[in-house]
């Protein structure tokens, strides 16, 4: 069965319809890869499903292991193994982010009947779980992303992602802002966490992340709706034809813009 | 019965009476005072000064004077919680209770006691201060507390003195007594050089009326970081002026917490008297069910080269209401001011309230000069990235509403008064963190 699996979504925010009727079944252990243009839905793909209040959900269903996914508030379904990781993750002053994923942590165990973990266990798990994105503890301590560079932030989401261990994980554009340098630690940390239970949505703009994450499905989504579905080639053929060779608006090939 | 004015003038006229045989300097400024508090009255909100704030229920109960203290032992684990080693004065319902206090171990040079000792002993320093920078023509309350003047704290620092341990006074009301009214006035000297950190802690659970006055007198270079912790029952009454007078490079710092009681206003005023001083006035006001909170400041930028920082903020919940008034005014020949202020107000109800009013007079043009009012909700982006990872919405509106909070608790300085005031904050906004071990 799969882990997720969507079915005609159609959504809008405020008047504006953004996704068109999305198909896509996710299986555990498979990692898919989102690819498109800008403006082509991929981000309210990714906050629909993890439960962003802004989009409203006009026709389709979601299910996430049996589950009906869109009649969960957005703590639920994390605390179901939804994790997104944020294309802009939010700074939050006054929040120290051990303080903070300690607390998610906590909240997903006793969700599973689990004991809570104390501040000394919470630490020992919290620096092995660093080491994978190459965090430093200082940061740890900091507030939640508060004047943490654009690497660093990307490094945070999967650092949370590495402490709550989801089953299906949203990666929206983790890739944006990162140098190639914070790309292979980000990427390195990603697939650390790639296993046969847990799934991945990979959302980018760029081929170049899924050099590093290589996926198992690519599609490619415009104007709201994947407009195509292949394996790991078609990603490879996109960025030697561009998204023009599909009959898209945007013809410039989706080379990086940034070394 | 009497109510309003007329009770409390009554109250006094009789204060003053049983204590004919004070010193006539004494006798002068009470008698003195009580004709101000007459000719002002009872604010109503028609007056500019009172207009968020109705001080109706001090009206409505005929509050009378504390009465000799019997007996405090139930109240020594309260102590206990409120404060930390190191010297204190501690008042229950209104009177000193010796026996809870802690005088011993100053400074060579610091001097601290009841002020009822300074009256008796101390005439010729507290008459350059005392009534001099809180003046009672100029309000009701600071003019009713000085018709009732007797006791409070005299707390002088000698020229360099460094008081180690910061100075604690704790007024405590008990539950299940008489509607009392107390009226301490707390009188800070702080010669050239000298530098400490003063506490005022209100608590308690009784349905009292505190009525407050502080008057701080800072010398060239000296430097006084003030606590205000006002966590007084959900009956009580509180209202507070404070009045700081800047000498040339000194320093003084402000953080006003009121967290307790069903009405409260807390004034801060602070004069520069002397070029180069630096002032940070901070405050927060957390009210819930129908509290009404009320932040008064008043910043007097008389001469030039002097910086002040201000940062006000509020969070109401339930049908409480809050209020923010500060003014900054630059006069004329205060050139290089450098002066900021800052009120931001987070409302976590449909019901809550708040005005929040900025107020800036700038009469001198090479100055800087900025401020800022904000009142919002939590921010629906920062919710949404906490409930993503499984904290659930109320939990996630604590942390959210805690960190807010505690920007002002971190700006006190590190040790066992910001371990308090947090603790203090904690009770009233759950979501702070349990005691973290650091990485």
């Amino acid at each position: 069965m799969a882990l997720l699996s969507v079915r005609n979504l159609h959504a809008r925010v405020g008047d504006k319809d953004i996704l068109k009727g999305i198909d896509l079944e996710v299986g555990p252990g498979e990692v898919h890869a989102i690819m498109g243009p800008n403006g082509s839905g991929k981000s309210t793909l990714a906050g629909v499903l993890a439960g962003r209040e802004a989009y409203t959900v006009t026709q389709g269903e979601v299910s996430f292991d049996g589950q009906d996914l869109l009649s969960l508030p957005a703590e639920k379904r994390a605390l179901a193994g939804v994790f997104l990781g944020f294309q802009y993750p939010v700074e939050i002053p006054g929040v120290g982010n051990l303080h903070f994923l300690r607390t998610a942590l906590n909240a997903q165990r006793r969700s599973r009947g689990l004991e809570e973990l104390d501040a000394m266990d919470f630490l020992q798990l919290a620096r092995e779980k660093a080491k994978l994105v190459q965090l430093d503890t200082a940061f740890m301590n900091r507030s939640v992303n508060e004047g943490f560079s654009g690497g660093e932030k990307k490094r945070n989401e999967i650092f949370q992602m590495a402490v709550l261990q989801p089953r299906l994980a949203l990666l929206d554009e983790t890739d944006s802002g990162l140098d190639i340098d914070a790309l292979r630690i980000v990427a390195g940390g990603v697939n650390a966490l790639r296993s046969k239970e847990r799934g991945m949505v990979v959302i980018t703009h760029y081929q170049r992340l899924l050099d590093y994450i290589v996926p198992d499905r690519v599609h490619v989504m415009a104007a709201g709706r994947i407009v195509r579905s292949g394996g790991r080639e078609l990603a490879l053929e996109l960025e030697e034809k561009g998204y023009g060779w599909l009959g898209l608006e945007q013809a410039k090939a989706p080379k990086e813009a940034r070394s | 019965m009497t109510s309003g004015l007329a009770h409390y003038l009554d109250v006094a006229t009789r204060f003053q009476a049983e204590r004919a045989d004070a010193p006539v300097w004494l006798k002068r400024l009470r008698e003195e005072a009580l004709r101000q508090f007459e000719r002002q009255g009872l604010p109503t909100p028609r007056d500019e000064e009172w207009k968020y704030t109705s001080v109706a229920p001090v009206e409505a109960r005929p509050f009378s004077l504390p009465r000799e203290l019997v007996g405090s032992a139930d109240v020594a684990a309260e102590v206990a919680r409120l404060s930390s080693a190191g010297p204190r004065l501690v008042f229950v319902d209104g009177r000193l209770d010796s026996s809870l206090s802690v005088l011993g171990g100053l400074p060579r040079g610091m001097t601290l006691k009841p002020l009822r000792d300074a009256l008796r002993d101390d005439e010729a320093v507290l008459a350059e201060v005392l009534g001099q920078r809180a003046r009672a023509e100029a309000h009701p309350f600071v003019a009713l507390n000085a018709a009732l003047l007797e006791d409070g704290v005299f707390l002088r620092l000698g020229r360099g003195v460094r008081g180690e341990a910061p100075v604690q006074v704790l007024f405590l009301s008990r539950a299940g007594g008489e509607a009392v009214l107390s009226s301490p006035r707390v009188v800070v000297v702080a010669e050239e050089g000298s530098e400490a950190t003063l506490v005022e802690t209100y608590a308690g659970a009784g349905a009292s009326f505190t009525n407050t006055v502080t008057e701080v007198t800072l010398g060239d270079n000296a430097s006084l970081n003030h606590v205000k912790l006002q966590v007084e029952g959900d009956a009580a009454l509180h209202l507070g002026v404070l009045h700081s007078r800047l000498g040339r490079d000194s320093r003084f710092a402000s953080h006003a917490f009121n967290l307790g009681a069903a009405l409260a206003r807390n004034e801060v005023h602070a004069a520069f008297a002397g070029e180069g001083g630096d002032c940070t006035l901070n405050g927060l006001f957390v009210g819930q069910g129908t509290q009404h909170l009320d932040h008064r400041t008043d910043l007097d930028h008389a001469v030039p080269r002097c910086t002040s920082r201000e940062l006000y903020k509020g969070v109401l919940d339930g049908r409480a209401h809050g209020a923010f008034h500060g003014r900054v005014r630059v006069r004329e020949n205060a050139q290089r001011t450098d002066a900021r202020q800052t009120s931001r107000n987070l409302l976590l109800s449909e019901t809550a309230q708040v005005d929040a009013r900025p107020q800036l007079e700038i009469f001198a043009d090479d100055v800087k000069c900025a401020h800022g009012a904000a009142v919002g909700r939590l921010d629906e982006n920062a919710l949404f990235y906490l409930r993503s990872r499984g904290i659930d919405r109320a939990q996630a509106e604590q942390l959210l509403t805690h960190a807010f909070a505690s920007e002002l608790v971190r700006a006190v300085p590190e040790g066992n008064v910001r371990a308090r005031v947090e603790a203090m904050l904690a009770l009233k906004l759950p979501g702070a963190p349990r005691l973290e071990v650091t990485a």
